[in-house]
């Protein structure tokens, strides 16, 4: 069969490109980390690959803003590609730098199908400092998003100084109407943060965690999926290892609810790309 | 040209930076600021049209969305406007990328004299404001004058058209490279020169120096290279190789050692060779997981059948004690270059960090460089940053507080890669250089900065200390270069590398030049940052984010190659020969010319006199203090003292899971808030194996013997490790010494002797304890002078010595991360039980300290019962009896039973009569409730099971100090203690714990 291949940008201060990468393959899907100069020479082709990947890091430094410099390099010298990668109907996941990246690069939101238009922005978290914490989140069912089919709840972690998604909100509006919002941070039940510091960490408007264009084909999100590839990432899971021993049960070991929004886009390209090959 | 572009954010958007200063001014300074903006400027010194110029702001410096920007004075209200910038040669990572995005988007070249820079204007508001406290915040809070500058302006004084009036930060010097020579016509006269240049020569090593350059043989090797009397290059380098920082002298030199109560006396001929090298060297012999010791940037331990881990431990105490954000980002950056500079090159996957830091409310007379608080503030958002940026999870870190620390605070870095046990079918730990291999600088650019850094640490600091050696980290280049070298070292293209730290090429060079046995360097090559430096500061300048590589001529296209491509400059700059001379040439000439093996030419040991003063002998007794009668209020102050309460704040700054393979987290418990005895990190994905890591700092206990500071550090290191599931068979160390200065001197350090003697006793729990363990030290450093002279209220100088501290931390592999456990009781109806003897040991504790005493009863580790304990528990976790497991450390039980009842979040009901005691203690009435509460006894674990797994686990435990204390509930949150003779002397619930934990720095984020 042939393989879904999911290219993961590395270079220039990116950094979770192995985690990615090994998500992406836990998930089904064939990764390659691809240094960012490689793809400008030319060396390697966006059009060879079915998924880009804009992982998290801190691209030059997140000077003058994060993931500014890294949308304007990948603009200036492989911004054609981009967008025919993204006509061909392939996906594009942005996940925290990278989500920050794709929103200067104007490929989220997209609205009106205008892949240029910077019209969100990520700003610095109203707390005023960096923050690691792990974050629930709640899914749209209604959203075109490839990547979060069938996921209304899930843990990941959150790792960022510049995570406050804002906009004028007319344009939230819109994200909201088109259900282009994918994931809002929730408490534990799901219900929304409504803004409530540490469960919405970062004061994003509309307790946004993740958005996606309208054809729900390029997503980003600043929390962390990759970093739940595997069950002793989540911060409970001695206890509930233990808890769920008491009953006679055990731990789900499998497939992670981080490692199962990797899967929903790989399976889509094998389903309904490859298909079409 | 010069243009300014200004940008703000928007005017209706918080700005987190400006309230954050708000926030600050006033809990720091009573200062109130209606309201505050931030104004960041980019400052472009080079060739750009009007066209240019836009499009720069537009489209790299302005975000449509959040973002205002002009390319004149943005017309911001203010009462007052302070302007920070960097002082010239300071280094601004910030500029640098502007240059980086605007070469990209313009095209454009920036030639040698242009530059951009960044600085920053605050616009504040109030009415109580005054140019005074303006200048307050400017100086405390806002800038520090070692590498910023400041202009203050109100209202008034602003001129609209040209604003702050920036200039660029640009370097000139003006200086014609040069190389000279020195006089040795005498001692004295290379003594003075030595004080004049800051070279830090020890007294005892200038006629051996002297003696090797009139040496005749030498003379006229020297005139065939057009060289006679030394050059100041040579000596520098001599003086870098010599120094304490780089060759250790202090512990390889020789001590006297007297008792002065029983007049026993020893001489120790090598505290390294003795307590460290030969335990160590011993244990590797027996233990075949150790891969390489004692010789490389760090140690090598084996992580399993395909992959080594490495770990190393450094402080940057110095350098952040002025410019505490740059010294610590410095330090931490650096560190992360030792794993990488291991072997043929190591991926770093964690680190961590220990902060000691004075008092942060303080407000005596004294007037250090850097208030404790501002101190504190500084190294954790250095760390911050460096960690974060490098992309290497910070997983575990400590801060403590005392008074000592204010002449010096500490800081500790340490760092851990991991790397494929064989490149290219060759064991990865062994590297050498070979004649005819280029030597090769990649990473960052030599400028002026970090010059004199390694002698300025091997000095106390005092007003005359040279401020030139503080840096500014860059983990961005440094994040480059680690991964360009990563995809070199699998190619197979170096067959040496290590890092440039302190003594910059000097040390890395000369080092590496031992191998092949000499060099030849061409410092017309090396990449500056501004021309004007001379040859002897190009030599040994720390400029950082720099390693040194060593690479076949064959492979020197590819690896040049891959250079480019990753955006790394690297540079050939010599090459290794076997010539028996490092040779160093500037264009044609000749500026160093001496023998590779000069630096053994017999230089003398530094020699200590150490007299032990037992604590009796020093008046040492133990305080009488009663009973307390309200345990309640006791407990709950006791949580909220600094060196016990929460410091989540900090944890939280630190990315501690990129690289996914977290485990066990510096934060556990429901809430996801109480520090973990240990962090377990997967290094490799797809392995079951995991890494556990813990540190352990208890200087307390050097008030009464350092040799029990030392033994119980370490066992508190162990336990930690073995009680989230670390295996006992495999434990690694890495000792960090930061000791006050230990040389007599009847005026300036009166108490050397004793000082010296605390470093011998240390050094022997060191090995005893190692020995005893059998943990192999697979790095260790020193840092030897950490004291401050204080300026008083007077004018005088207070010298203030911090307490003889060792950071010890300990490694363990896990077979299999499934079973790891974490600290916080589970399940209500588990059973508590305390592992280890409770004894009379209050001697340093937290406890005596909330009454300002000291005591005698300093805790001592009894070996041979803990082992036996260690390996019991280790099997009970490995059986999957544990439910939870928690060490117990500072504040004893009492503390460590909130601890995991505010982790559980569930009640928990205790009886202190149950408590394992020592013999001696047994049947005699026993210990007093505050004793069993708060003894800081070594060896000892409180854990919970399942009442199902009761009669395994208590058949595992028979005959061992091991007893059920209580049990965990759910029909309260509440931790209740009853007291030895079975009244309830405590009841508090997990809510009230919460506070008393959280209220010190609760309102830190």
């Amino acid at each position: 069969m042939k393989k879904v291949k999911a290219l993961i940008l590395t270079g220039f201060g990116l950094n979770c490109d192995t985690e990615t990468a090994l998500a992406f393959d836990l998930a089904g899907a064939q990764s390659h980390r691809v240094h960012i100069n490689s793809l400008i020479a030319g060396k390697e082709k966006l059009a060879d690959y079915h998924i880009l990947a804009l992982g998290g890091g801190f691209s030059w430094g997140d000077d003058h803003g994060a993931g500014v410099i890294q949308a304007l390099k990948l603009k200036n010298h492989i911004g054609q590609d981009l967008l025919s990668f993204v006509n061909e109907g392939k996906l594009v996941i942005g996940i925290c730098n990278g989500f920050q990246a794709l929103v200067n690069l104007g490929l989220l939101p997209g609205l009106g199908a205008d892949y240029t238009r910077r019209s969100v922005s990520i700003t610095f978290n109203d707390c005023g400092n960096f923050r690691d914490q792990w974050v629930h989140l709640a899914g749209n069912a209604d959203s075109p998003c490839v990547f979060s089919k069938g996921i209304d709840l899930a843990d990941y972690p959150v790792r960022h100084g510049e995570g406050k998604v804002i906009a004028d909100p007319k344009v939230i509006a819109q994200l909201i109407a088109n259900n282009q919002v994918v994931f809002r941070y929730a408490d534990s039940k799901g219900l929304p943060a409504k803004g409530a510091f540490p469960l919405n960490p970062n004061g994003s408007m509309s307790d946004i965690a993740g958005i996606c264009d309208p054809t729900g084909r390029i997503f980003g999100l600043m929390p962390h999926p990759e970093g739940y590839n595997h069950f002793t990432n989540h911060p409970d899971w001695t206890r509930q290892k233990e808890q769920l021993k008491r009953r006679g049960e055990t731990l789900d070991t499998g497939m992670t609810i981080g490692v199962r929004l990797f899967k929903n886009g790989v399976d889509y390209i094998r389903d309904t790309f490859l298909n079409q090959l | 040209m010069i243009s300014c572009i200004e940008i703000a954010l928007k005017q209706e958007l918080l700005d987190a930076e400006a309230s954050s200063l708000k926030k600050k001014a006033d809990s720091y300074f009573g200062i109130k600021i209606m309201s505050a903006r931030c104004v960041h400027i980019v400052t472009i010194d080079a060739d750009l049209d009007g066209a240019g110029l836009d499009r720069v702001k537009d489209e790299i410096l302005t975000n449509p969305v959040t973002q205002i920007s002009s390319l004149l004075p943005l017309d911001i209200a203010f009462d007052w406007c302070v302007w920070i910038g960097f002082r010239p040669g300071v280094k601004d990572n910030a500029g640098a990328t502007a240059m980086e995005a605007i070469s990209d988007v313009l095209g454009k070249r920036f030639g040698k004299d242009e530059g951009i820079y960044t600085s920053k204007r605050y616009c504040l508001k109030g009415e109580t404001l005054t140019r005074e406290k303006i200048e307050t915040l400017a100086v405390e809070l806002l800038s520090n004058p070692i590498i910023q500058q400041f202009k203050i302006f109100s209202i008034k004084e602003w001129n609209k058209k040209i604003g702050a009036d920036v200039k660029p930060a640009k370097v000139i010097l003006d200086h014609t490279p040069c190389c000279s020579t020195i006089c040795i016509d005498s001692d004295e006269m290379l003594s003075q020169i030595s004080d004049q240049r800051n070279l830090a020569l020890n007294p005892r090593d200038i006629p051996v120096i002297r003696a090797y350059f009139l040496d005749p043989k030498v003379l006229k090797e020297r005139r065939e290279v057009g060289l006679s009397v030394p050059t100041d290059v040579e000596l520098e380098y001599i003086s870098q190789a010599r120094s304490d920082h780089c060759n250790h002298n202090t512990f390889n030199g020789i001590f006297q050692y007297t008792d002065a109560f029983t007049n026993e006396r020893v001489v120790e001929n090598s505290l390294f060779k003795t307590y460290i090298q030969r335990p160590t060297l011993a244990l590797k012999e027996e233990k075949d997981w150790v891969v390489s010791v004692l010789w490389d940037n760090a140690g090598v331990g084996k992580f399993d059948d395909d992959n080594n881990y490495v770990i190393t431990g450094e402080t940057h105490n110095s350098p952040s004690n002025m410019e505490a954000y740059g010294g610590a980002i410095t330090g931490i950056v650096g560190v992360y270059r030792d794993p990488m500079g291991t072997g043929l090159g190591a991926k770093l996957f964690m680190g961590s960090f220990g902060f000691c830091v004075g008092e942060v409310g303080y407000d005596g007379p004294l007037n250090p460089p850097l208030h404790p608080r501002r101190l504190l503030d500084g190294v954790i958002e250095g760390v911050k940053d460096g960690g974060n940026k490098s992309g290497v999870p910070t997983t575990f870190g400590q801060t403590l507080f005392d008074p000592g620390y204010m002449g010096k605070s500490l800081v500790f870095v340490t760092a851990l890669g991991i790397m494929p046990a064989l490149i290219a079918g060759k064991p990865s730990h062994k590297k050498t250089t070979s004649p005819g291999e280029l030597i090769i600088m990649s990473g960052g650019r030599v400028g002026k900065d970090g010059i004199h850094g390694v002698t300025a640490s091997s000095e106390s600091y005092s007003e005359n200390t040279p401020a030139g050696h503080v840096q500014i980290g860059d983990p961005y280049t440094q994040k480059k270069m680690h991964d360009f070298l990563l995809i070199c070292r699998d190619e197979g293209l170096t067959t040496f590398i290590t890092d440039n730290g302190g003594g910059g090429l000097s040390s890395s060079v000369g080092e590496s030049a031992m191998l092949s046995n000499g060099c030849e360097v061409w410092l017309d090559r090396v990449p500056l940052k501004y021309e004007g430096l001379d040859m002897w500061e190009i030599w040994i300048s720390e400029s950082q984010e720099r390693m040194t590589i060593a690479v076949k001529p064959e492979n020197l296209d590819r690896f040049m190659e891959l250079s480019r491509e990753h955006a790394v400059e690297s540079t050939v700059i010599g090459k290794y020969t076997d010539t028996g001379k490092l040779h160093i040439k500037y264009k044609d000439e000749t500026c160093a010319y001496v023998d590779m093996d000069l630096l053994e030419k017999g230089f003398p040991s530094w020699e200590f006199d150490a007299v032990w003063l037992p604590p009796e002998t020093r008046g040492l007794t133990e305080p009488v203090i009663s009973t307390p009668a309200d345990f309640n209020r006791l407990l709950l102050e006791m949580l909220a003292r600094p060196n016990i309460c929460s410091k989540e704040w900090i944890l939280r700054q630190y990315d501690h899971e990129v690289q996914g393979g977290s485990v066990i987290k510096p934060l556990v418990g429901v809430n996801h808030n109480i520090p973990s005895d240990a962090s377990v990190t997967r290094p490799v994905l797809t392995s079951q194996k995991g890494l556990a890591f813990s540190q352990s700092l208890l200087p307390w206990y050097s008030k009464i013997d350092a040799y029990h500071m030392m033994a119980c550090t370490i066992d508190e290191a162990v336990r930690r490790l073995i009680c989230v599931g670390g295996s006992f068979d495999h434990i690694g160390g890495v000792d960090n010494f930061c000791w006050p200065n230990i040389g007599f001197d009847e005026k300036k350090n009166p108490d050397g002797k004793f000082k010296a003697a605390q470093l011998v006793r240390a050094c022997r729990a060191l090995k005893d304890t190692c020995m005893a363990y059998k943990i192999p030290l697979l790095s260790g450093k020193d840092s030897m002078y950490v004291d401050g002279h204080l300026e008083g209220q007077f004018g005088e100088r207070v010298k203030v010595s911090a307490l003889p501290t060792v950071q010890f931390s300990a490694t363990s592999v896990l077979d299999d991360i499934s079973k790891c456990v974490t600290m916080d009781p589970k399940v209500a109806g588990d059973l508590v039980y305390v592992m280890g003897t409770t004894q009379n040991e209050l001697g340093a504790s937290e406890y005596y300290d909330l009454f300002d005493k000291t005591g005698k009863n300093v805790p001592e580790v009894d070996f041979d019962a803990c082992k036996i304990l260690y390996k019991v528990l280790e099997k009970a976790i490995d059986k999957e009896l544990i439910a939870s497991s928690h060490a117990v450390a500072r504040g004893g039980i009492g503390v460590h039973l909130c601890l995991m009842a505010m982790a559980g979040q569930l009640g928990m009901e205790i009886d202190l009569s149950c408590l394992p005691l020592a013999n001696a203690f047994r049947g005699k009435g026993g210990l007093s409730d505050d004793i069993l509460l708060f003894s800081e006894s070594a060896g000892r674990f409180i854990v919970t099971i399942s009442p199902d797994n009761k009669n395994v686990f208590e058949k595992l435990c028979k005959g061992l100090p091991v007893a059920c204390v209580g049990s965990v509930t759910d029909a309260h949150t509440c931790l209740k203690i009853d007291g030895r003779d079975k009244k309830s002397i405590v009841n508090l619930s997990c809510d009230v714990l919460d506070k008393a934990f959280n209220k010190t720095f609760g309102d830190h984020i």
